[in-house]
Formats: structure tokens, C-alpha cells, sequence
């Protein structure tokens, strides 16, 4: 009976509870969506560790010398250009501003006296990093760890924000339907009708830049898939029994919406959020691919990326490594993750 | 049929509207004050005043929304501020290269795409599926960017199998047998997986369904029953999706145009947010926003057509 | 009838084996600009990229020479240099006979000669009211009675017929211009392709759209033109005799540059299509491929073209794998300096007073310029030691302008000036409030790269930093207005005197050129005083003091000036990067 536990009882709970329950046992018994549940959770730790500042903490030290290749890979020693300090074409001897022209020349003259205080050793530079540093001398290890992080927060909070605003106005177009549900549609043909990236450009144009404003952006412009689905599921769900049911013990509207037909289409929403997961971080890499990534003090996926163009054409291909081991094994992993998850929580497959 | 047409047509001047204000409220509340841009190394106030009027910055709100309603409703969407160009020649020279792109990816995406994804449906669950379903995913977990960047760095550059980047504007003939192939190549690359898996869904879904096991039932033969009635099926909300996805043709890819420099309107519209080039930006949006409605009505009719179950409401 | 047709067509035929012009319509020079041009009006533009294509199209009066360096000027359409008054303000021109336009519907068929009119007309373009344009500047408060004719005018057009005492065509061939104070950097303003000739029909008959429809006297016409995308010239066939000018030095490039074009009429190629690559990879990608047929090596590309040539110290070569395909190397200081401008009227960051002149001077003793050369520009740039480039008249080549890089120092003199470390182990106000600097940005991946650098600089001194990131347009309104407190800043020199950068500090530009509001009555007097001063030790000596007033109060902290790498193909004959010329066509041949 493939309808069956969701129609025949009013009790919602055991009804999406029975769903849940046999779409665990499913899940267990697909071998690859069981190990891509482990994979995406190991993530969610490692994010967890980097988010607290366990992990990857001193990633903006600025630990080995610029660009050079992971310690397993060879690399032709650079030869570094002596530094210049642009007097090259002096004719005569150098004149400098003498203290007497100098206004703060008293305070230079205190200041150099007491800077040994400030001088430190300069931890010495390595070679020897796993991934490799970048252009600043920091360990690509580090930074990418950093990056999944960042990335990983961004996902997952756009994701749940898109989820939230498309589930809310869904449920309200679909459950009120009429005039609500008109205004709403409106709305929505009027995000739809833009393309995404151009909105995508013009919110990130808009706001400042950091986490809070991807999130935003990200959001804003990927709420219609949710919406539209959600709105259709409302819109069959009002007239079935157990909403009857719930209406005739005077449950009010918001009641209704949010405590008895949202738990039934909760396990749609788990797949929605899963692709959107995949699909908001993968936008973030070309958002900050076009300059409007994360700020300075941060470090993504797509911040990352970004400086693979130039590195590339210099064969730097270490940070290019580290993103796509990462942003894949955790794509990859979200993606089969979904896929097994529609297939166990799909009420009509038995 | 035409009086659902004519409904539809109705239908849309509201939503018109509605992208006209949002596009309206989201460039002049973000995009930049563009007379700076156009003064150039040394301005003076007096000078930026004369530009601000001479652009209609220096009027009401209210009045500027007015102003660009009726730009809309004539078609005519004045000159570009930074090029000094009228919007519509410039958008007019853009669209060939565009749908030159994008048009060929279309056309080899299906071609490629939607065999691969009924073989795959047919063997649902069989190690084919698996393998392709892995590779798809797999496929897909990498950034288009990083397809781009190596791609155009491995075969034109290293291997130099192509040309880097480049664009003849006399032959768009000449342009898509040169220029053509690697973009298209690369854009393959990023659409196939999705495209595959998208496609098999669909398939999939269809095979479930009572009917194919009662054509079997009845003794129909494989081949009659996948490629007669589940096709068939099948390619409904496949040509939906084509269709609604035609407006976006017109677009074109803007990552590869910009990284090939093909002179079509995703190239276009990145170069005018980055200026604040109000006209070209909102001339692109309202254009793309019409395509999308007038196409999504042509997938409804499509779909009526495909398939005369369907009632249209 | 047939006959006579058939008659005509022999007698072109037979007019056109003799050369009408010199330039090969089958050669094709291909080039790239890195970002896109706006259009070719030359008194409506000012970006380096449209006027380079205009100064191909039109004609100034005076002209840079194409090989000599220091860069001198030379007559142009005129047949010698200006006649100057003795008191500097009247200046004549004689303008050669026999100089046609490129042809035009609006000629009506006839050839059409240059005249004094036409620059008196192109020179009256710049104040139009009705034109806007940015650079009227250039002439407006330079010549006399233009500023009292433009202010008169209250909202009525301009009259072009109307005789100006300042600007006169004293016959067909004579122009004469009278300044309000004599003006050592005149000569040089009319050199700018600004201030070139255009045809008072052609701007007429095309009023809507002068952008697109540039006529001029010059080497090339404007056969095809897709905005933001491709620019082709072709040879103008009515371009006059002209070869190369002056043979320069005489040695290495130039006497290369000399014995291949010596006695041959310019220009050689007949066509230069330009497009417009705005990434830095397919850029290089296309020059590698010789779909370019020279090209600026982008600063992420050093690595992998050249490295440091043991033989002169400071100087690269390129790697054997690109020499040995013939391709050639061209190094030049760029006429720019790259700052960071603080805003002197910031209650934080701003003042002469000297406890912010330390905070000033100590973030630039944490910045790192000579490291971040090395690892940024990848040892493509010089330090910058005086406001006024390397090489310009009044630069003193032995001014150690920069503060050398000293974070321990930069510390201790935080300390002396009162900005202690709080708790939480940052520096506060002498006040004890709370200081954050906040520096703007653009979002491009370069300026990423920088601000990384800023952030080591104010984490060596303790200092929070703020990053305000917005596109260009909106920072630069945000800096005319006052209201940012860093910025990083570039000027390139409009032409080479030394005044076009020591305005950037002049008061009374604050809000124009002057971003950082510095304003200093000593600068501003001393500025003035030099304008109508020729070169002389007694101008240095004023340069090399208004140099020290800024290094002391440090209104900007010093970063560089960029060398200029140009990769050229072995077939690629002539070209000589030019410090204000950037794009010589017309001195280029293509000998496949």
C-alpha cells in the first residue's frame, strides 16, 4: 500500500515517524548512501573543529616561504630576484629629510631607542608542508581546511535560510490559497523570470561583503524550487483527513500548517536542503570567482579558486589540488547522500 | 487554446511589472553612482551636475521608475552609459554570438545526453546505472570553473588543439567552426553529468508507472514498450525543460564567454554590472524575464500538444 | 555606355598600380587591450585605452617623438615648433599646408584640408557646456577670456563663430592662442589627444553619436568598431607623407627600429584589429599562440617567461624556450606612482599634528613595499622614492623619499606617540578609545592579494583593520566626497611634467585629484610658484623641498611605480614601448 501511512491516519506523528524509521532501515541497507552519510558527517565534524578554531587555527601564519610545491612533488627552485629599493639611478649621494626638517624627529629619535623591545626572530621559513603554501608562504593545508570550513557554513546556513523562506511562503500560498496564494505566485514568476546569476550579481552588489551576506545572497535567490514544491504539497495535503480531523479539534491555521502538515513533507524538505547544499556551494566558488566572495580576514572554496588562474600559468597547481579533492569528496558525497535518501524516505518504493 | 493563450499574455503584465520594480529598486539602491565613472580623471561639481542630468540621475525616484516604464513599453532603452551606444545595437550585436554557443550546446547536450540517460533507466539498479550514476556525481562535485580553467589551459595552451580564445565578427559560420568547439567541449563537460542524471529521473519515473507493466503484461515487446510508450512519456517533461531553458540560450554561458572572449550578452552583462551600466543591465533583464515567460507559455502549449491528456487551466 | 564603364574601370585599374599609400592592406597587426575602451570622441574621454585609438585617428599640433627618450616633442601638423612671446603667454602655430582628413559623407565628396579653424572649433569643444567634457579642465583656466566666455553663456549654446581674444585663427593656417599666465606645461597639454583636430562637419552631422564616428587627419580611420570588443583601423589613405622623425639614440633598439623604417612612408600595416581580453590567462594564452602579435606580460606570467638576467643586475631575460623562438623582451619604468593617500581631514587617521604623523609614518614602516614587489609583482616594479617619476625633469634620481620598512621601529614610535596596547592586544587611541582603521578596496582577486598585504602591515603594529570592499565608482565617489580614510591610489602621468603629479597634493584640487585633502600652505605656494618657472636648479631645489614637506608629513604611504614587460613576436618589426603613446601603431611592420 503505497499511500497508506500517510493517508490512513490522522495522528500525523506515527505516521511520518513509521516513514523515518523504515527510511533509516533503507538507508542502512544502501551500502554507498551509508558511507556517504559517514563521509558528510565526518565533514560536518571537521567543520564543527575548524568553526570552534580546533583545527586549522593558525591557518593565515605565514609559515614557509611563497609558493612552494607540496613536499612529495618536485619543484625546480625559484630563483628570487634580489629586492630593490628603487635608488639605483642615484647620481650623487642619497638626501634624506634631515631630523631638523623632520616634524616628529624627537619622537623618531625615543622610538629608536627603545625598539629592541620590539625585536623579535623570525621563526625560520619551511619547505617541508603537505599541500604546499601559497603566494603568502601559508601551509595550503591549512588554508583549505579553513576554506572547507567557511564553505560548509556558508552551504549549509544558505541552504537552511533558502528552505525556511521557500517552506514559509509555500505553506502559505498553498494552504491559503486565493488571494495569498495569488500574490505569492506573483512574487515568485517575478524571481523566476530573472535569471539567477543576474540576481545573484545584483544582491551581491548590493550588501557588503563576508559570510552574512552570501548567506543572504545565496538564499534570496534559491528559495523558488522550495517554494514551489512546498506550496503543491500544502495545497494536497489541506483537504486530506488528518487536517480535517485537526481543524474539527480547533487547531488554528498556523497550527495546522506548521504542526501537522509540515512533519508529512519533512522528509522532502531533507532532500531539498541536500541539494541545495551541493547547488549553494558550488555557487559561492563562482560568486567569489567574480569578486564577491568572502572578506580578507577569511578564506573559501571559492576564494581559493580564485587565485587559481594565475597560479596555474605560473604551475602552481597545489591549491587547485587541495580545493577539488575537498569541494569533491564532499559534492560527491552530499549528492549520493541525496539521491539515497530520496530512494528511502520515497513513500511509494516499498 | 487561444483564449488560454490570450489568459496567459494577460497574466503577464503583472509579473512584468513586478521584475521592472525589482530591478528597478535593486540597481538604483545598489548599483553605484555611474557619473563618476564617467568624469573621468578630475571632476569638478559642475561637471558631475551636467552628467547627472544629462542621465536623469538627478530626478525623483518615482520619476526615474516612470521614465524606464516607458523606455520599456517603446522598446527602447536609451544609450549605454559607458559606451555611449544605443542599448538595442549593442544587445542586437550580442544575441549571435550567444545563441551561436549556447544553441550547439543545446543541440549536442540532447543528442548526447538523452540516449545515455534511457539506456541507463533501462538498466535501473544494473552495474551500468551504478557506474554512470557514480561518474555523473562525481563529475558534477567539481566546479565548472575548475573545467574551464583547466580545460582552456590543457587544450589550447599546452596541447594547443584549439585556439585559446577569439571571435570572428563578419562569419558566425567561421566564428562556430574555430571558436566553437572548445567552449562547447568544456560546456559539455559541465552539463553532460546533470543533464544524464536529470534525464534518466525522468525515464526512471515512467517505467514505475502501471502502465508499462501492463504493456508487459500484455506481452508488448521491450524495445516497443521503452521507446513507444515510456519515450513518449518521457520526453514531455523533457521538452518542458527544454523550452523554459531557451531563454537562457539567449543569455548564453557567462563563464565561457568571458573566458573565450566570445563578444555575446553574458560577456556583456558581467562587463555592465561591473560598470553600473543601468540601460545594458536593465535592457538584458527585462528581455531575458519576457523570453522566460513567453517560452514557459510555449512548453505549457507543447505539453498540451504532446500530450492531450493534459487540461489547461 | 558599357564601353566608357569599361573605361573607367581600366583607368582605376591602372591608377591603382601606382601606390596610393604606402600601408600593406594585407597586413594585419593584432593586438589586445586589457580592458575595454569607451569610445572615440577624444574630448569625451579620458580613459588610456580610447585615447590611444584616437591618437591613431587624429592629429595634435605638437607630437612625442616616437624613439627619443627623455621624451621630447616635435611639430606635428604644424611645420615648426610654436613661437612663444617673451612673456609666455602668446603662443602662434603654423600649420603645413596639404593635410586632409580621411574622407566622409559629411565632406560631401570633396577633400577636405585641416585648417587653424578646425583646432580653434576642437579647443572651443572642450568648455561646450553641451558637450561635458571631463577634460575641459586641460584649457579652460589656461586660456584666456574661455573660463568668462563658458561662465557668460547661463544655459545658452555656445557660439563657435564667435571670435575669442585667446584663441584665434589668424588665417587659414595660423592659430594663435593667448594663456592667462604663462604655463611651462602648456606645450605639453597640447600635445594630449584631447586637444586634437576634429572636422566641425563630421561632429555636426553626427552629434548623437560623435563616440562612434571619429574622423581625423591621422595614420588610421576607424573601419569597424564593436564596443567593449573589438576595434579595427585600417590605414586612412589620405594620411600625408610621413616618415620616422628622428632616429633617437641612435644605438641598440632604436638604430634596429631606425635602418628598418628609415625613408618609409608610415604607416606600414594596413590594418590593426584590436580585441579586448580582459583576463590575464587566455591574454598570454593568445600571445603564445600568435594570435597576438605583441603583448604585455600579465605579472602572474614572470615566472614562467623570464627570470633575472645575471648580466644586468635589476633587469630579466627571458627563458631560453621563449628566446629561442625569437621572441624579444621590452622593459620600461611605467610613468606612475602607486600610494596609499590617508585622509587628512579623518579625525582618526588625518592632521599635522604630530601624534598622527606618527600613526601615518608607522603604517608605512610596516608595509613591506620591497617584499611585496617581490612576491606580488614579482619583481616587475621600483619602489617609489619621489612624488615625481624616474626620468621626468625634476626628479631627483638621489631623494630617498620612501620610510624604510621597520616594524620594530614603527612600534616603539606608536608607543612614543601614545597608542598603547590595550588587553586585548591591540593598539587604542592616545585617548583610550577604541581605534579601527578601515582601508578601501575593490573585490578583484589583485586587490585580495594586496589587502592580505595591508593585513600582515597593521598586524606587525597591532592595529585593527577594516576593509571596506565596493566597485570602483562607488569608492571613488566615496573619495571626492571625503569620506574614505585609505585608498590605494595610481596616477600615470598625462604627459611628462612634473607638475601633473605634484598636483595630486595641491590643496585647492582636494576633492578633485587630491583624494586625501592634503593641504599645506607651504606645498600650495611653492606649487604655484613653479608653474610658470622653466626647468632650472632653482626649480629643483623648490621640488626637492616640497618632496621633503610630504615625506615628513606622510599623507601617503609610498608604494611603486610598475615596469612595463612587452613580449614581442619575431616577425614584429618597430615597436618601442612609449611612456605616453601606448599604442604606436603606425610605426609597427609584420614581415611574416
Amino acid at each position: 500500500m503505497p499511500t497508506s501511512n500517510v493517508a490512513s491516519s490522522a495522528a500525523t506523528e506515527p505516521a511520518s515517524r513509521s516513514l523515518w524509521s523504515l527510511g533509516w532501515q533503507r538507508l542502512k541497507r544502501d551500502r554507498v548512501g551509508y558511507v556517504s552519510l559517514w563521509v558528510v558527517v565526518f565533514f560536518m565534524v571537521l567543520g564543527a573543529a575548524v568553526w570552534s578554531g580546533l583545527l586549522a587555527r593558525g591557518w593565515d601564519q605565514e609559515v614557509g616561504n611563497p609558493n612552494t610545491a607540496p613536499m612529495w612533488a618536485a619543484q625546480e627552485k625559484l630563483q628570487h630576484t634580489g629586492t630593490s629599493d628603487g635608488m639605483e639611478g642615484a647620481t650623487g649621494p642619497i638626501i634624506r629629510l634631515t631630523p631638523a626638517e623632520d616634524p616628529i624627529a624627537d619622537m623618531l629619535a625615543a622610538a629608536e631607542h627603545n625598539k629592541s623591545k620590539y625585536q623579535t626572530m623570525e621563526a625560520p621559513k619551511t619547505d617541508a608542508l603537505i599541500l604546499g603554501s601559497d603566494q603568502r608562504g601559508r601551509s595550503v593545508f591549512e588554508k583549505v581546511l579553513q576554506g572547507t570550513g567557511t564553505s560548509m557554513l556558508v552551504g549549509i546556513f544558505g541552504a537552511l535560510l533558502s528552505v525556511a523562506l521557500g517552506t514559509v511562503l509555500g505553506a502559505f500560498a498553498g494552504y491559503f490559497g486565493g488571494k495569498t496564494d495569488d500574490f505569492l505566485m506573483w512574487f515568485y514568476s517575478v524571481f523566476t523570470s530573472v535569471p539567477d546569476m543576474l540576481l545573484l550579481l545584483a544582491f551581491a552588489a548590493v550588501a557588503g561583503r563576508g559570510f552574512t551576506t552570501l548567506i543572504l545572497v545565496l538564499s534570496f535567490t534559491s528559495w523558488t524550487g522550495v517554494f514551489r514544491l512546498v506550496r503543491a504539497e500544502y495545497m494536497k495535503q489541506r483537504s486530506r483527513e488528518y487536517v480535517q480531523a485537526a481543524d474539527a479539534i480547533g487547531a488554528s491555521h498556523l497550527s495546522r500548517m506548521f504542526v501537522h502538515i509540515l512533519p508529512n513533507i519533512s522528509h522532502l524538505l531533507l532532500v531539498q536542503f541536500s541539494l541545495l547544499l551541493v547547488g549553494l556551494i558550488k555557487y559561492e566558488v563562482i560568486l567569489s570567482f567574480l569578486g564577491f566572495g568572502v572578506g580578507v580576514k577569511q578564506v573559501s572554496w571559492g576564494s581559493i579558486l580564485g587565485e587559481v588562474p594565475t597560479e596555474l600559468m605560473q604551475g602552481y597547481w597545489w591549491q587547485l589540488l587541495g580545493v577539488v579533492i575537498m569541494m569533491s569528496t564532499l559534492v560527491t558525497a552530499v549528492s549520493m547522500l541525496t539521491d539515497a535518501l530520496r530512494d528511502a524516505l520515497d513513500p511509494k518504493v516499498k | 487554446m487561444l483564449g488560454y493563450i490570450i489568459r496567459r499574455l494577460w497574466q503577464m503584465i503583472p509579473t512584468l511589472f513586478g521584475v521592472m520594480l525589482l530591478v528597478f529598486v535593486v540597481f538604483n539602491w545598489v548599483g553605484g553612482d555611474p557619473s563618476y565613472i564617467l568624469a573621468g580623471k578630475r571632476l569638478s561639481p559642475d561637471a558631475l551636475a551636467a552628467i547627472r542630468a544629462q542621465l536623469g540621475l538627478d530626478q525623483s525616484l518615482p520619476a526615474q521608475f516612470w521614465l524606464f516604464v516607458k523606455q520599456v513599453a517603446h522598446l527602447d532603452f536609451g544609450l549605454s552609459w559607458s559606451l555611449q551606444q544605443p542599448v538595442t545595437r549593442i544587445l542586437a550585436e550580442r544575441i549571435g554570438p550567444s545563441l551561436t554557443l549556447t544553441g550547439t550546446l543545446l543541440v549536442v547536450e540532447l543528442c548526447a545526453a538523452l540516449p545515455i540517460a534511457v539506456l541507463v533507466a533501462y538498466y535501473r539498479a544494473k552495474l551500468i546505472d551504478r557506474v554512470v550514476t557514480i561518474v555523473c556525481t562525481v563529475a558534477m562535485s567539481v566546479s565548472s570553473l575548475v573545467y574551464i580553467i583547466v580545460g582552456q589551459y590543457v587544450l589550447a595552451y599546452q596541447a594547443d588543439w584549439f585556439p585559446v580564445q577569439g571571435w570572428y565578427d563578419d562569419s558566425l559560420l567561421h566564428s562556430w567552426l574555430v571558436f566553437v568547439p572548445l567552449p562547447l567541449i568544456l560546456g559539455l563537460a559541465v552539463s553532460l553529468a546533470p543533464d544524464v542524471r536529470f534525464y534518466r529521473s525522468f525515464v526512471v519515473e515512467e517505467l514505475q508507472q502501471d502502465y508499462v507493466r501492463t504493456a508487459r503484461a500484455k506481452g508488448l515487446s521491450e524495445r516497443v514498450v521503452l521507446f513507444k510508450h515510456v519515450l513518449r512519456n518521457a520526453l514531455i517533461p523533457v521538452v518542458t525543460t527544454v523550452a523554459s531553458s531557451l531563454p537562457f540560450l539567449v543569455l548564453g554561458s557567462m563563464l565561457l564567454e568571458r573566458f573565450f572572449g566570445i563578444p555575446g550578452m553574458g560577456n556583456e552583462l558581467l562587463a555592465a554590472v561591473d560598470k553600473s551600466d543601468f540601460p545594458i543591465i536593465k535592457a538584458i533583464t527585462i528581455t531575458i524575464a519576457v523570453a522566460t515567460m513567453v517560452f514557459n507559455l510555449l512548453a505549457d502549449v507543447l505539453y498540451k500538444w504532446i500530450d492531450p491528456r493534459v487540461e489547461l487551466k | 555606355m558599357i564601353k566608357k564603364g569599361l573605361l573607367i574601370a581600366a583607368l582605376l585599374m591602372g591608377a591603382g598600380l601606382v601606390p596610393v599609400y604606402a600601408a600593406d592592406m594585407n597586413k594585419v597587426l593584432r593586438v589586445s587591450y586589457p580592458a575595454p575602451e569607451v569610445g572615440f570622441d577624444p574630448v569625451k574621454t579620458t580613459d588610456l585605452y580610447s585615447s590611444s585609438i584616437s591618437s591613431n585617428i587624429f592629429d595634435t599640433l605638437v607630437a612625442y617623438d616616437y624613439l627619443s627618450r627623455p621624451l621630447k616633442l616635435i611639430p606635428n601638423t604644424i611645420s615648426a615648433m610654436p613661437e612663444i612671446s617673451a612673456d609666455g603667454k602668446v603662443y602662434t602655430f603654423h600649420i603645413r599646408k596639404g593635410i586632409y582628413f580621411a574622407d566622409d559623407p559629411a565632406f560631401k565628396g570633396k577633400k577636405r584640408e585641416l585648417t587653424a579653424e578646425d583646432y580653434a572649433y576642437s579647443l572651443k569643444r572642450l568648455v561646450d557646456p553641451a558637450v561635458h567634457s571631463p577634460t575641459g579642465y586641460l584649457v579652460e583656466d589656461v586660456i584666456e577670456g574661455l573660463h568668462d566666455y563658458v561662465k557668460s553663456l547661463n544655459g545658452k549654446a555656445l557660439d563657435y563663430d564667435k571670435p575669442l581674444p585667446g584663441l584665434r585663427a589668424l588665417d587659414r593656417y595660423t592659430l594663435q592662442i593667448r594663456l592667462k599666465e604663462p604655463n611651462s606645461s602648456f606645450i605639453y597639454i597640447v600635445a594630449m589627444s584631447h586637444l586634437a583636430a576634429v572636422a566641425r562637419e563630421v561632429i555636426e552631422a553626427n552629434v548623437a553619436n560623435t563616440m562612434a564616428h571619429p574622423v581625423g587627419t591621422g595614420p588610421y580611420r576607424l573601419a569597424e568598431w564593436k564596443p567593449g570588443n573589438k576595434i579595427v583601423l585600417e590605414a586612412n589613405p589620405n594620411f600625408r607623407d610621413y616618415t620616422l622623425p628622428t632616429e633617437g639614440s641612435g644605438k641598440g633598439l632604436d638604430a634596429q627600429i631606425a635602418a628598418d623604417l628609415k625613408g618609409k612612408k608610415l604607416p606600414l600595416v594596413g590594418r590593426v584589429e584590436v580585441s579586448i581580453i580582459e583576463e590575464e590567462q587566455p591574454r598570454w594564452l593568445s600571445f603564445v599562440n600568435q594570435q597576438l602579435d605583441y603583448a604585455g606580460v600579465p605579472f602572474s606570467a614572470v615566472n614562467t617567461i623570464m627570470q633575472p638576467d645575471p648580466a644586468r643586475p635589476g633587469a630579466f631575460k627571458l627563458l631560453k624556450k621563449w628566446s629561442n623562438m625569437g621572441i624579444q623582451l621590452q622593459q620600461e619604468l611605467a610613468p606612475e606612482v602607486t600610494y596609499t593617500y590617508f585622509n587628512m581631514k579623518d579625525p582618526v587617521i588625518g592632521g599635522e599634528d604630530k601624534q598622527h604623523i606618527a600613526l601615518r609614518r608607522a603604517i608605512s614602516m610596516a608595509y613591506d613595499v620591497q617584499r611585496e614587489i617581490r612576491d606580488i609583482r614579482k619583481g616587475q616594479a621600483k619602489p617609489m622614492q619621489n612624488i615625481i617619476p624616474r626620468g621626468f625633469v625634476g626628479n631627483d634620481p638621489n631623494y630617498h623619499g620612501a620610510v624604510d620598512y621597520d616594524p620594530a621601529l614603527a612600534n616603539a614610535l606608536l608607543d612614543e606617540a601614545g597608542y598603547k596596547i590595550g588587553p586585548d592586544g591591540f593598539r587604542a587611541n592616545p585617548d583610550g578609545s577604541r581605534l579601527e582603521l578601515e582601508m578601501a578596496t575593490s573585490p578583484s582577486a589583485l586587490d585580495r592579494i594586496y589587502n592580505e598585504a595591508w593585513q600582515s602591515a597593521f598586524d606587525r603594529i597591532k592595529i585593527h583593520l577594516r576593509f571596506k570592499v565596493a566597485k570602483w565608482n562607488e569608492l571613488y565617489k566615496a573619495a571626492t566626497e571625503g569620506k574614505l580614510q585609505m585608498w590605494g591610489s595610481a596616477w600615470t602621468a598625462d604627459y611628462p611634467g612634473a607638475d601633473n603629479f605634484l598636483q595630486l597634493l595641491y590643496g585647492p584640487n582636494s576633492g578633485q585629484t587630491n583624494n586625501g585633502n592634503f593641504q599645506n600652505k607651504e606645498y600650495d605656494e611653492l606649487y604655484r610658484k613653479t608653474l610658470s618657472m622653466q626647468d632650472s636648479p632653482e626649480r629643483n631645489a623648490i621640488y626637492l623641498r616640497m618632496n621633503k614637506i610630504v615625506t615628513g608629513l606622510a599623507p601617503w604611504a609610498y608604494q611603486d611605480a610598475r615596469i612595463n614587460n612587452y613580449v614581442i613576436n619575431p616577425y614584429v618589426h618597430g615597436f618601442k614601448q612609449h611612456p605616453i603613446y601606448y599604442s604606436p601603431f603606425m610605426f609597427i611592420d609584420i614581415r611574416k
